[in-house]
């Protein structure tokens, strides 16, 4: 099945959001959770507009990962098919709904942390270093809502070390105090390349503090 | 870049490496990163081709004149030496790789009026610094051999040419590409943008599939 029909089957069955983006219907729609006059916002109708839209916060701040809580708001795409939508989705949260779709049947292929870091190679390799204790403490900085992603973590340390319980690892990637059955929630199947990047600024220090 | 497999309809996908030349991204991380292990791999059902990068595909040197032509329109080839930059590293001979090819075919090409082509590069020798002692003549034209503008020819390329300084406005606001031509060691020196800026490049990108396929008996 395409992912176009997966996500028009999603909207047959009463889905209208994934991060935070709002999905209407008749004529189909898209448009920023926290806009709510939509007469007044920005039309575009190409779904390539995406891209654009979301490289900057509000604020004129680069969001450096797709999945930060932080897309703008001010604009509404009025689409003429679900090919389009598709489109708009995947510039604004890329692979978000094949991720969602992987995960409904038991295809994700989820990486834990430590697979993760255990394949990188050059400047990166020292990230491998960095202690569970000091993985831990990142969760907690730099993932779920509260530190502006948007993203359910699917992945642990290991097999045998799951990540503490923290707002971070409960979050469940849907955005808002709403029903479950109507959001498509945005999956994190690894560590994204920031985390391994701090991962690897966080081995440097626990090994500084070691020498000293 | 590994949840791009995700967001893919189809059961075949090349792979094209948007990179200036073979080096350790090409050749190491990105098929470490989709599990490739050959010019075609079969990876969760699908089947994946790698191309060789954009930058190394011969096209590019058509993408090097035009870019020669709007950047120095009317000025005498037979009196200008070209210069072609790469970054160059002591780390990787890869990289001066794709710029000594590209400077190879522009020699012989059979309607090259230039008085030399020289590949010249940042941090190893020919320098580009000593561009006004390599050129012989009275015009020098200067491509950065990069996939994007960045700080390399916003200001690192423009300081070792004598035309910037360091301090400033943001590099990205220089504007060093428009205010061409600029007058220097008693030569007129003319300053392209990074030839990956170019539209064409997704012409070339088009082009590296089809030579996979031709090489590689894909289809």
């Amino acid at each position: 099945m395409t992912l176009t029909k997966v996500l028009s089957d999603a909207l047959d069955s009463g889905i209208n959001q994934i991060g935070q983006l709002r999905i209407l219907r008749g004529p189909l729609r898209l448009h920023h959770i926290d806009d709510v006059n939509l007469d007044s916002l920005e039309v575009h109708t190409d779904p390539d507009d995406a891209r654009e839209i979301s490289l900057y916060t509000s604020d004129g701040k680069y969001r450096f990962t797709k999945g930060e809580l932080s897309l703008k708001t001010g604009w509404i795409f009025i689409l003429d098919s679900v090919e389009a939508l598709r489109r708009a989705i995947d510039l604004f949260y890329p692979a978000s709904l094949g991720l969602w779709n992987a995960s409904q049947n038991n295809e994700i292929r989820v990486q834990n942390l430590r697979d993760k870091l255990n394949r990188q190679t050059g400047m990166y390799r020292h990230a491998r270093n960095v202690s569970d204790e000091g993985i831990q403490k990142l969760v907690k900085c730099l993932c779920g809502p509260s530190n502006k992603c948007v993203k359910k973590i699917l992945w642990e340390i290991d097999e045998t070390t799951p990540l503490e319980d923290s707002e971070a690892s409960r979050f469940d990637g849907i955005v808002g105090d709403i029903e479950m059955t109507t959001a498509i929630p945005m999956v994190c199947q690894e560590a994204c390349n920031f985390f391994v990047a701090q991962s690897r600024k966080k081995a440097k220090k626990e090994f500084e503090a070691r020498e000293q | 870049m590994r949840e791009a497999f995700y967001m893919i309809d189809a059961d075949e996908v090349y792979v094209v490496p948007d990179f200036i030349s073979e080096g350790y991204f090409t050749q190491e991380v990105i098929p470490r990163e989709l599990s490739l292990t050959g010019p075609t791999t079969e990876v969760h059902g699908k089947t994946i081709h790698y191309c060789d990068p954009v930058g190394i595909h011969p096209s590019m040197t058509s993408l090097i004149l035009q870019r020669i032509d709007e950047v120095a329109p009317g000025v005498p080839q037979e009196e200008s030496t070209l210069f072609i930059v790469g970054h160059g590293t002591g780390l990787n001979k890869n990289s001066t790789k794709a710029v000594k090819d590209q400077v190879d075919h522009i020699k012989t090409l059979p309607n090259c009026r230039f008085a030399d082509v020289i590949d010249t590069y940042m941090e190893e020798p020919p320098f580009i610094a000593d561009w006004g002692k390599l050129a012989k003549t009275p015009y020098a034209i200067v491509v950065p051999f990069f996939i994007a503008d960045g700080l390399h020819s916003y200001q690192d390329i423009p300081m070792m040419l004598g035309f910037e300084k360091e301090e400033g406005l943001a590099a990205s606001q220089k504007e060093v590409f428009r205010r061409n031509p600029y007058h220097l060691q008693d030569k007129t020196l003319y300053y392209s943008a990074a030839i990956g800026m170019e539209p064409m490049m997704a012409d070339v990108i088009l082009d590296q599939i089809s030579t996979f396929d031709a090489q590689n008996d894909a289809h």
